[in-house]
């Protein structure tokens, strides 16, 4: 992730952020405050203008982007409503666990909790709609899915202290 | 003359001169040509000679010389001192030795070669077309200082601001600053000092010791500078930075030294303390409004009918500065390593004359009847109007179609570094 950056006597100041692709992002801070945010397709390229912002804005979309307002979080338990009943939800699988070991047709999900283990993911690979002969792992992602109840259920089941 | 201006008579010069910047948005041009055109046109010269009521074959309006502006009115002339005291503060605002230190190998090579071309071109030009050579002397910086007002600006609306040839742009504009400043110190001297050497080696002696006291205080004198403008209030830094800056370029004036170079000093102390931002912000619009009169004035001292004698040398001034301008800066270019298409956008941006050959210009006038003739002084001057005009729009213009030029030059260029590199 390189960063230019360079004086513009009598203007202000110009910044050269590298993209992933082999675009730049140019920010010019012009001393009057105005940010001009322009794009350049690659390194010789002509830069194009996208927008324009005045100080204050340009003060909150950058809060916007450093995530002061909302924070992408990978917390161990993201809950997505399908409806307004049944819920999709991502549990880590405790070493400690009771479950770690067991299969999916052992562990009795189905008829101990009423979810349904849609995903498994397991480091970089994901296991998708696992068969009961599916043996769970040590830090494994569940993707279940179910009612909220069920899904607390399941919750105490994949924790340290689960079905004790 | 008369000396005195009434409310009305401002009021005209504002309502004109915001006509004049009307139309030249409207158009996409630079304000400045306009700004002159509109004076020109409201003076003694044009306004001035018109019989109104023998032309409207009416009484309503009554005859030209009670319309028109008047340059040597007190007010419209301090205004426009004022205006040359507020540019040259503006740039010395903006000079940053630090920066220029730290960048010093590429604009230093960028703006040698500028200076080298197109000042010993103006030189030359100057020396055959007036044979003397203080006049040779004034017309090298008329030609070799191009505008950083229009280029600025030009680049932050084509949004060339975010390409790459904005560095080597901007960077000889500062080394151009920087020599402008000593050279409107030297040169005032000369022309204010009376043609006598042993006088104007005097006034050299006097504006050399006020510029080190100056660099002095600019160096010794931060924290001062600091310190006089901590306050919460807008309008007490306006008021204190006015009282500072027009003080010490008014003392400067009264001592025979040239007040742009004072106020290009006053400038450069305030840049190295906390206040620059707050100070660009409040004084921008007075700058502009003062810039604004300056041009203005320049039009009402203007008689058009000097064009007439001086055509010839405008012709060749930017028959030859022209192509100089558009060669230093494809070679600044190429000292930045930009591309061929790049350099030469450089060269096109560069050519842009504007308003510190006008301040030159002003400075000859100063000195007619002493160290020039009058009539050589008058010549500079109406010469120095035309080639701006000229050269202001031109510039603009070579921004504008650069694509259109590129088109035809850049192919042609590349073949030949290409035959060059393939010889080497």
């Amino acid at each position: 992730m390189t960063i230019y950056e360079s004086d513009l006597p009598g203007v202000g100041k110009k910044y050269e952020v590298e993209l992933e692709d082999g675009e730049r992002l140019i920010i010019v801070t012009h001393n009057t405050g105005k940010r001009e945010i322009y794009k350049k397709d690659e390194e010789g390229a002509d830069s194009e203008k996208v927008f324009e912002m005045s100080d204050r804005l340009a003060r909150k979309v950058g809060t916007i982007l450093e995530g002061a307002y909302f924070q992408p979080v990978q917390s161990d338990r993201v809950e997505t409503m399908l409806t307004g009943e049944t819920f999709i939800e991502w549990y880590n699988l405790d070493p400690a666990s009771v479950l770690v070991g067991q299969t999916i047709a052992e562990a009795q999900i189905r008829e101990r909790t009423g979810v349904s283990i849609v995903a498994i993911q397991r480091g970089e690979e994901v296991l998708a709609a696992p068969g009961p002969e599916t043996t769970f792992a040590a830090d494994d992602t569940l993707v279940v899915v179910g009612d909220r109840d069920d899904c607390r259920d399941f919750e105490s089941l994949v924790g340290g202290d689960g079905g004790r | 003359m008369a000396a005195e201006t009434h409310l009305v008579d401002v009021g005209a010069l504002f309502a004109v001169a915001a006509i004049a910047g009307l139309l030249a948005s409207r158009i996409d041009q630079s304000v400045i040509p306009f700004y002159i055109i509109a004076g020109m046109l409201s003076g003694p010269y044009v306004l001035g000679t018109l019989d109104l009521p023998a032309l409207l074959g009416t009484g309503v309006l009554p005859h030209g010389e009670a319309l028109a502006l008047d340059g040597q009115s007190e007010f419209i002339h301090l205004g426009a001192e004022l205006g040359i005291v507020f540019l040259l503060f503006f740039l010395g605002l903006e000079f940053n030795l630090e920066r220029l230190l730290a960048s010093r190998h590429d604009i230093g090579r960028a703006g040698s070669v500028d200076l080298v071309i197109n000042f010993g071109a103006g030189l030359l030009l100057g020396f055959v077309l007036f044979e003397s050579l203080l006049a040779a002397l004034l017309v090298a910086g008329i030609v070799y200082i191009s505008s950083s007002a229009i280029i600025t600006k030009s680049l932050i609306d084509l949004g060339w601001i975010a390409n790459d040839e904005a560095n080597p742009l901007l960077g000889t504009l500062v080394y151009e600053d920087l020599f402008i400043a000593i050279y409107l110190a030297v040169v005032s001297a000369l022309v204010l000092g009376g043609g006598d050497v042993g006088e104007a080696l005097g006034s050299i002696g006097i504006a050399i010791g006020f510029i080190l006291a100056l660099l002095i205080l600019v160096q010794f004198g931060t924290a001062w500078f600091q310190r006089s403008l901590e306050t919460d209030s807008n309008e007490f830094l306006v008021l204190r930075a006015l009282g500072i800056l027009v003080l010490i370029a008014g003392a400067a004036l009264a001592l025979g030294v040239s007040e742009a170079v004072a106020a290009f000093f006053v400038g450069m102390a305030f840049s190295a303390t906390d206040h620059v931002h707050d100070l660009e912000q409040l004084l921008e619009p007075v700058r502009d409004v003062f810039a604004a009169i300056f041009f203005f004035w320049i039009g009402l001292e203007t008689n058009p009918q000097l064009f007439a004698g001086v055509a010839g040398l405008i012709a060749v001034a930017v028959i030859v500065t022209t192509p100089t301008k558009l060669l230093s800066g494809y070679l600044g270019g190429r000292i930045y390593d930009l591309d061929e298409r790049r350099s030469l956008r450089v060269g096109l941006g560069m050519t842009t004359r504007g308003e510190f050959s006008l301040i030159i210009a002003s400075i000859a006038v100063a000195g007619a009847g002493g160290a020039l003739s009058d009539s050589i002084a008058t010549d500079i001057y109406a010469f120095a109007v035309g080639y701006v005009l000229v050269m202001s729009i031109l510039g603009t213009t070579f921004m504008q179609y650069a694509d259109r030029i590129e088109a035809v030059l850049v192919p042609r260029l590349e073949a030949r570094s290409g035959a060059v590199s393939s010889s080497d």
